[in-house]
């Protein structure tokens, strides 16, 4: 049997595979029964209406998709959710303070106009975070490389170095 | 009032953005929601011979499975260059005929994204197959002179002296070809619909630059009233002009809703993006450019060859902005268009005007060169206040002042003339250059409904949608000043077919056709207010002397057509149809202007090219808001960096289609590509073009790039590189 065919052939005998998964989503425990072939990305669109992270490729090329996982940044597009099981995500909805208080970072992305349409931006936002929790943001140069993973097609880049800049002085001091 | 510059205001959306607000067509999550997939074709022509959607259908929660066979009566809405609503005139699924690789041939609709995609992947299809062509040069390409098309009765060629003469009498010549590639605009939202229907009401949610060319398209292909209709398209994840007219999906997506009885959402992946949306079409530029041995400009003959589809004509305009530049003694453009086997080609971020300025601005540099003149010298000594084309006057052109700013605030002076003069420490080869571009001053009707509260808001709905360019912040900046109220008082209703007739918005055109509507309909509302107030309404808002009436609220509705329109173009609007006026009017032309200063550094053992800085100065009348104004240059100096550098859909002749189809092959620039972009405006009002003397931006900020760093290349390496984009082996 080709691989098709055996899909097919699955597919016919009826219900395909769920499998159970626990996971805390922006400090909330949650439990799914989900199809094992679900991302993370479509996980949080699809299931639990967390639509701040965006498709923009669904191949890790542009990262749109951008969440914390236990803290790190991943393309959540690549990461299949089955394997977040036990872990906690973070995503742009839980970035600012219970009280709507925006995140430095937020509130630096408005000032410096460092986003256009917008789609981009929730994933600029949480890998602009991790880049300056990893140490990254130390120069305009170091910025830009490791801000090289988020496409922006609106070409917002300049106001995103800014923000990035302004916004580590303020999170080294918080 | 057009006197003063308008404050630098926070881009109104930007909260609900950084906070990622489900405000994208695909964000929505409504209950009962089926998931679509679609299958396409893997031949490059031909046509179905069979379709077997039999293990496609047996996929677990598969509700549904559309092709050309079960789509039931549907026709094409027609292709918006010819009257109709589409980007193509051929809608896919209507016919077992294959004009393209990669055109849709059956949609699924499953309970999960998984089970669809699953399912899609099933469809299995056999084919008959013909001979194609994808490129200008392919075998069996046919070549048509648009003069000779129906095309030219809105599209004149452009003929000024006698060109040819001119030229041959020329002291000076330079002929030389350019070639610029096919791209895709890959806006970072994917095209997206869902279709709901409710009883014989369909509603659309989709991002779109067109919303009422997507209702009447919707409802011409089923074949119901645009009554029907409503289409909601509140924000877009970009556009660029990929999403400027009914697309392939939005059909499909409500037949699929409609025989499933559930609201179904579509999302086309990117790699099939490539080949269901429109693109930049391929095109070739023969330039011939004669001048005196004083620098002054003779004659120009611009001939272009552009790729279109074989089922429809997509007209070229790039003459029209290249004999623009200069005060040219004659002129003379010629346009061809090639038919080949790709879905039709459209409209990306200054379609025409970046390669048409691209071949311009690099010839005119090859002249500077061969004169031993300072390039930004001989634009200033060929600058012009007369239309070569018609002879009118331009109704405000600062391109001059563009260049001596730009220069100044570059440090020009400093850049020593002969190629391959500048070094930096380490060895790399600099370069300096310089070009212009420019685009139309295009207008188009609007209708402005205006209403303010007691309570202190005011809410405006208009035909407009957002981008990313920044349309709200510019009406809630118009309104503020008018009415006097802040600009976050100022809401904006637009992309919503329910709320106001939904003009295309592409052209750059938006900010000149919309914020004249509100102004006229702020400048109606104090009208009324003034009425219902004997004491006057001086230093007062809106929402005092609503109290002090005892009104709750006040409504007006105005209309706005472009200069010299007849009324049926209102009638036009009401319909979806572009009803589009300019650049030249009955007593005037109107262009926008931008002049670019580039450095590129070359690096000695990679030839790496890499474009550290670059200084934009633009005219775009008066600059309404300033802070996206500025973010909208350097989002155009991006592309035009990708389109020198980076961007190409390459395409194989022997299989057809689009080879690098997906973000990581299709390259554009990302943050380390960028270095400083400084953006200034000369923001004087062009009071001739309209009432707030705003002229287009979007577009013309990416003009005249792609040149500034050819030129620039050219003065690090003495090479002439005439083929887009520019590539590190082209400089080994
Ligand atoms: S959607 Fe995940 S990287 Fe693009
Ligand atoms: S803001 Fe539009 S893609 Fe980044």
């Amino acid at each position: 049997m080709t691989a098709d065919e055996q899909a097919a052939d699955q597919a016919a005998r009826g219900e395909s595979e769920r499998v159970d998964v626990t996971l805390t989503v922006n400090g909330e425990t949650r439990s799914l029964a989900i199809d094992p072939r679900t991302s993370l990305l479509d996980l949080l669109r699809e299931h639990l209406a967390l639509t701040g992270a965006k498709k923009g490729c669904d191949h890790g090329q542009c990262g749109a998709c951008t969440v914390h996982l236990d803290g790190r940044r991943i393309v959540s597009c690549l990461m299949p959710a089955v394997q977040t099981d036990g872990r906690a995500v973070k995503t742009i909805e839980a970035l600012a303070s219970p009280n709507g208080e925006l995140h430095p970072m937020q509130r630096a992305f408005i000032d410096h106009d460092a986003l256009q349409c917008g789609y981009c931006t929730p994933g600029q936002i949480m890998a602009a975070v991790a880049c300056v929790d990893e140490g990254h943001a130390g120069s305009t140069e170091e910025i830009r490389e490791y801000m090289s993973g988020n496409i922006c097609r609106c070409g917002a880049y300049v106001g995103v170095v800014s923000a990035i800049q302004d916004a580590a002085a303020k999170m080294r001091r918080t | 009032m057009t006197s003063l510059p308008y404050p630098y205001t926070i881009r109104v959306d930007a909260e609900d953005k950084v906070r990622g607000k489900p405000i994208y067509a695909a964000d929505d999550n409504r209950p009962g929601l089926l998931h679509a997939a679609l299958a396409v074709s893997t031949i490059a022509k031909g046509r179905i011979t069979d379709i077997d959607t039999q293990a496609a259908s047996a996929v677990h929660g598969v509700r549904l499975v559309l092709t050309h066979k079960t789509m039931g009566a549907a026709k094409s809405a027609g292709f918006i260059m010819g009257g109709g609503y589409g980007f193509q005139s051929l809608q896919p699924m209507l016919s077992p005929a294959i004009a393209y690789r990669g055109q849709p041939i059956a949609l699924v609709a499953a309970e999960t994204l998984e089970q669809a995609v699953e399912s899609a992947h099933l469809v299995r299809a056999r084919y008959a197959e013909e001979p194609f062509g994808v490129s200008l040069d392919a075998p069996g390409v046919e070549v048509v002179h648009q003069a000779d098309t129906p095309l030219k009765n809105f599209i004149p060629e452009i003929a000024s002296g006698d060109a040819d003469q001119a030229l041959s009498k020329a002291p000076v010549k330079i002929d030389a070809v350019f070639k610029a590639p096919p791209q895709h605009q890959n806006p970072m939202e994917l095209i997206a619909s869902v279709a709901e229907w409710r009883g014989n009401k369909l509603t659309v949610h989709e991002g779109t630059q067109n919303a009422e060319a997507v209702r009447h398209g919707v409802a011409t292909a089923l074949g119901i009233a645009p009554e029907q209709v409503e289409v909601i398209s509140p924000y877009l994840g970009g556009g660029f002009g990929q999403k400027n007219s009914l697309q392939m999906q939005t059909l499909l997506a409500a037949v699929a809703a409609r025989e499933t009885g559930r609201p179904v959402k579509l999302v086309v992946p990117r790699a099939t993006l490539f080949h269901a949306a429109s693109f930049r079409p391929e095109s070739r530029h023969h330039i011939r450019l004669g001048a005196e041995r004083t620098g002054k400009m003779l004659a120009a003959i611009h001939e272009v060859d552009a790729q279109t589809s074989r089922h429809d004509l997509f007209p070229g305009e790039y003459t029209a902005t290249s004999s623009r530049l200069y005060g040219f003694g004659s002129f003379r453009g010629v346009e061809r268009l090639v038919r080949t086997d790709v879905q039709t080609p459209g409209y990306m971020r200054a379609p025409f005007e970046h390669p048409a300025c691209f071949a311009m601005e690099c010839c005119v540099d090859e002249l500077a060169y061969s004169l031993g003149q300072d390039p930004v010298a001989l634009r200033l000594a060929n600058d012009t206040d007369t239309d070569v084309a018609t002879g009118l006057p331009f109704s405000s052109r600062y391109l001059a002042e563009c260049l001596k700013r730009g220069a100044e605030l570059f440090g020009w002076t400093r850049r020593s003339m002969a190629p391959r003069s500048m070094r930096a420490k380490d060895g790399s080869a600099i370069g300096w250059g310089v070009a212009v571009g420019a685009y139309p001053g295009l207008t188009t009707p609007a209708v402005a409904h205006l209403k303010a509260d007691e309570d202190g808001c005011v809410v405006i709905s208009i035909g407009g949608h957002e981008m990313g360019q920044g349309i709200r912040t510019s009406l809630a900046n118009t309104v503020s000043r008018k009415l006097g109220v802040l600009p976050e008082k100022v809401r904006a209703v637009i992309g919503d077919t329910r709320a106001a007739p939904q003009h295309l918005t592409a052209g750059s055109w938006g900010t000149a056709s919309a914020i004249p509507a509100a102004e006229d309909a702020a400048d109606a509302m104090l009208m009324a207010l003034a009425e219902m107030s004997p004491a006057g309404i001086a230093d007062r808002t809106p929402a005092e002397i609503l109290k002090a009436a005892g009104r709750r609220t006040l409504e007006v509705e105005v209309q706005r057509k472009p200069p010299g329109q007849p009324d049926e173009i209102l009638g036009r609007l009401r319909a979806g149809l572009p009803s589009v006026a300019g650049p030249v009017y009955r007593s005037h032309v109107t262009f926008s202007y931008i002049a670019h200063f580039v450095e590129v550094v070359i690096e000695p053992g990679t030839r790496r090219i890499r474009v550290p800085r670059v200084v934009s100065v633009a005219d775009c009348g008066r600059v309404i808001s300033p802070r996206t104004a500025a973010s909208q240059v350097r989002g155009g100096v991006v592309w035009g960096i990708g389109a020198a550098l980076r961007e190409s859909s390459e395409v194989d002749p022997r299989y057809g289609g689009f080879l690098n189809a997906d973000l990581a092959d299709y390259v554009l620039p990302v943050n380390a590509d960028i270095g400083s972009i400084d953006v200034e405006f000369i923001d004087k009002p062009d009071p001739v073009f309209n009432r707030s003397g705003v002229k287009g931006l979007g577009e013309v900020a990416m003009t005249g790039v792609a040149p500034a760093i050819a030129n620039a290349v050219f003065h690090a390496t003495g090479r002439r590189l005439r083929d887009l984009p520019v590539r590190i082996d082209h400089l080994l």
